[in-house]
This record gives structure tokens, sequence and C-alpha cells, in this order.
């Protein structure tokens, strides 16, 4: 593959339920309660439970790698939290390339990364470098 | 407790700030790895590494596995976490404060790659509490960096993120 700017990564579209994102918060040890308890969320003010952050990494690294191919490997994964994902609604991970520079055996390939809910606002953005071998 | 929550958030990362904690965080599994995809919802993954266990073949972490992963510890009994449901291991300069946070971000730099078998070792740092103004009030944006490496030293990731401390909530 010969990355260039502007191509668009297939998207991945994933619609976490709360019983994913109780299992993602297990795996990861991690209790805040806005991800896994419904009444603690709407009293923070949240109109449910909230996608983890590290769920929007992960959703994006895979969206990368998946594009990518075998033998990828990602170098680096930026992200910040725009506004809050909730249980139940989908979320479209987006990447396109916007550098690409020659790295021995293959590229270094940046991409701009968004994260967007389904009524259109952009919960998450970030930038991601991958090395992709040369076919 | 009384006054201002987010100044004390401030002044407790001051003092921490610049001290680094080295901790052993342990050996990660394979069904650590395989948990994880399946919670992510890469079952694949989960079935390409138990066929690699299988065959005595090298498990490679999906690599946002490490960072991912907000604590190695045991975690303290259920009544000694926040209210929020947080642990003071994972929610530094708040303890006992009336704040609540939420995760601003991440960087994650991967150096090396992660591979079941591995015993693996961290070492944190405070590296910022800054205090802004928001149109829902004030808050503090606190940097926090965790450094990975595995039992020989060599570094396998570095993770900087911001936690946003709000001081709103209303339960201390």
């Amino acid at each position: 593959m010969k990355p260039e700017p502007g191509t668009v990564c297939p998207p991945l579209e994933v619609t976490p339920t709360r019983v994913q994102l109780f299992r993602f918060s297990a795996v990861t040890w991690n209790s805040h309660r806005i991800h896994y308890d419904q009444e603690h969320a709407r009293a923070e003010g949240f109109p449910d439970v909230v996608v983890q952050s590290t769920l929007h990494g992960e959703m994006f690294a895979r969206t990368v790698l998946r594009w990518a191919g075998p033998g990828a490997a990602l170098r680096r994964v930026e992200w910040r939290n725009r506004a809050s994902a909730y249980a139940g609604t989908p979320l479209i991970f987006a990447a396109t390339v916007t550098e690409v520079r020659e790295a021995g055996d293959g590229h270094l390939v940046e991409l701009a990364l968004t994260g967007t809910a389904a009524d259109g606002t952009v919960c998450s953005t970030g930038t991601v470098e991958v090395h992709v071998p040369s076919s | 407790m009384r006054g201002d929550p987010l100044a004390e958030v401030c002044a407790r990362a001051a003092r921490l700030r610049g001290r680094a904690e080295r901790v052993r965080l342990g050996e990660v599994t394979v069904r650590d790895l395989c948990r994880y995809a399946i919670a992510v919802g890469d079952d694949e993954y989960a079935a390409a590494a138990r066929a690699a266990a299988a065959a005595g073949r090298p498990v490679v972490a999906p690599p946002m596995f490490l960072t991912s992963i907000l604590s190695w510890q045991d975690g303290p009994p259920e009544g000694e976490l926040r209210p929020d449901g947080l642990g003071a291991q994972e929610s530094p300069c708040t303890e006992g404060l009336p704040v609540r946070q939420v995760h601003g971000g991440q960087a994650v730099r991967l150096l090396a790659a992660v591979a079941a078998g591995m015993t693996i070792h961290a070492e944190r740092s405070l590296t910022g509490a800054d205090r802004k103004r928001g149109r829902a009030g004030d808050f503090v944006v606190l940097g926090l960096r965790t450094e990975y490496f595995d039992g020989s030293g060599t570094p396998l990731a570095v993770s900087d993120e911001s936690v946003i401390v709000l001081g709103d909530a209303d339960e201390a």
C-alpha cells in the first residue's frame, strides 16, 4: 500500500452498550461510576452511562490498524475528548491521512481522527502516527 | 470541606509535582489480553491469541491495552472509594474534596510491543495543574504522565493524560 494524503480510512461504526461499558470498566479496573451506574451518571448531569475516554482511543487505534493492514504498527495516538458519548449512541470513528514520510522499509503515516455521534456531535478528535510497511 | 476545593487540588498538585513514583504493576496474562479484546469487541484477536498461546507462540497485546488500564492495584475496599467510585490512587489530589472529574484526553507513544508473560513496571508523575475558567465555572486540568517498562527496564510506552477536575460536586 502506498498511502497518500487525503486518503480516508473506512470508518469504524460502533454502538457501545451498557454491558460493553461495564465490561470495559471491569477489564481496565476503572471503577468510576459514570461508566456503569446510570443513576450516578444522571446525578452528574449525563443522560446515560458515559463511554470511557480510553475506549475512544482503542476505537481510533482499530480504525487505523484495520486500514493499514498486516504488519502496521502504531507509534503514537493522541486524542482529546470534546463531548461525552453515551451507551446506546451510534459512534463513527474516522481517520484521514494528513502526511506521509518515507521510513526505511515503509512509510510513517499521520492521520487526523474524529469520533462523531449519530446526531453529529464531535465527541473526540486527535491524531495518530502509524508505520506502514512496504508491501 | 469549606473553602475552595480547586485551590486545594492545585496546592496538593504543587506538592506532588516532580515526584515520580515507580511501581511494579504485574505480569500480563493471555487472559488479561483476551478479556480486553472481548470487551472492546475484537473477537478475532481473542481467538487468534488463544490459538497462539495453545501453539506456544508469543501473544502480543493489543497496542492500547497497557495504557487503557486505569489501575493494576487490588484497589481499596468499597467503603474507601470516593463517591464517584474512584480510589485515591486513581484520583490524585482530590481525596476528601467535593469535586468530580472527567478524562480530558490522552497522548500515547508506543515504543515496543507488549506480550503476555511480560512483567510491567511504571513510573508515574504529576506534570501540571492548571486552573481555568469555563462557561460552567472553574476547573483544574491535571497532567499525569505514566512511563511503562518491561522487567529489564526497556521502555514500552509513555502516556500523558489530562484529568479535568470540576468543583461542583454536591457530595463530599
